[in-house]
């Protein structure tokens, strides 16, 4: 079941947060014409429905790890992919997560800081988990573009990630 | 913070850990939270994003923005630097994450689309880009996760032409 779209009132909201979501909903209602009652709903109904988060974003540059890799994995048993997907999805360090079809079945995209540490992380996270029959991975040289728009929400009520 | 090596120290990845959660928390509540002043916070918070370290933005999903289908494309590359196909790549909205990377492919990105159709030109568009010998698509079937939490900040995320496109 997809998402509902959001439609033009939303967007120019979500355009008014986009870069700085501190923004207040009165400036954020000044600029569009309207109340700041209906900033604030709309904002509301949009996380209620997952389909908005506001939320700290840190510069990659800052990090500890500052590596991506993404992690191509190929299940030994299709029907272990599911299980699996969900496991990888628990892991704290694995930032996507996604049930593919062509190359390999999962992708899983995590930071880390070299190849020895994408060898010990393979080896503490994905490598013993059931279903995994061979990974492939591809190490990041330069993150270049990130559009956080095309997030996929998961949790909302907690939203302990 | 440390100020001559811009590290971050404990208090810093606490009120980093909040605003994930909520990016809109109070400056009081926070303060609260971490047992400490809200001039303190407010400081600290102004710090982090006066040195690019951090920044409170809106996430959306992508079924939101009024797309249907993620999809992992690898690039391979030939006769051209893969900085510059990579920046090139980043000119199309649909292509919100490219890394450059070692491995057997080039550029890995992931990707937006409309539906069935969407995916077949875009590929066709980024297949087209001077520099790209071998694009390797994987479709997702389901996206578990995508956090996003870590992104770069100064280079090409820009935010603009999503909402254009969609």
């Amino acid at each position: 079941m997809l998402k509902k779209s959001l439609d033009d009132l939303d967007r120019n909201i979500v355009s008014a947060l986009a870069d700085d979501a501190r923004i207040s909903n009165r400036k954020i209602a000044g600029d569009l014409g309207i109340t700041e009652g209906t900033v604030r709903s709309r904002i509301k109904r949009m996380e209620q429905e997952g389909q908005l988060h506001l939320t700290a974003v840190t510069n990659i540059d800052r990090l500890r790890s500052p590596t991506l890799a993404y992690i191509w994995i190929e299940v030994e048993r299709s029907a272990q992919c599911d299980a699996l997907a969900e496991q990888l999805a628990q892991v704290p360090e694995i930032g996507f997560v996604g049930k593919m079809l062509g190359r390999f079945d999962l992708l899983a995209i995590t930071l880390v800081q070299d190849n020895a540490e994408l060898a010990s992380f393979l080896r503490r996270e994905v490598t013993g988990l059931p279903g995994v029959r061979r990974t492939e991975c591809s190490l990041g040289v330069d993150f270049v573009k990130h559009d956080y728009r095309m997030g996929r929400i998961v949790k909302v009520d907690d939203g302990d990630n | 913070m440390n100020a001559d090596t811009g590290a971050l120290d404990e208090m810093d990845f606490r009120i980093i850990e909040y605003l994930r959660r909520d990016g809109r928390m109070s400056f009081k509540a926070l303060a609260d939270a971490l047992t400490t002043s809200e001039v303190t916070v407010r400081a600290r918070v102004r710090r982090l994003e006066e040195t690019n370290s951090l920044r409170v933005v809106a996430v959306t999903d992508y079924e939101a923005m009024g797309y249907s289908t993620m999809l992992a494309v690898g690039v391979q590359v030939e006769d051209r630097p893969a900085e510059d196909v990579a920046r090139d790549l980043a000119q199309f909205p649909e292509v919100f994450s490219i890394c450059q990377v070692v491995g057997h492919l080039d550029i890995e990105t992931l990707a937006v689309a409309q539906d069935q159709e969407g995916i077949s030109r875009l590929l066709t568009r980024l297949a087209a880009v001077p520099g790209v010998r071998r694009l390797e698509p994987s479709v997702a079937l389901d996206v578990l996760k995508n956090q996003s939490n870590w992104v770069p900040f100064d280079k090409n995320n820009k935010t603009t032409g999503v909402l254009e496109a969609c």
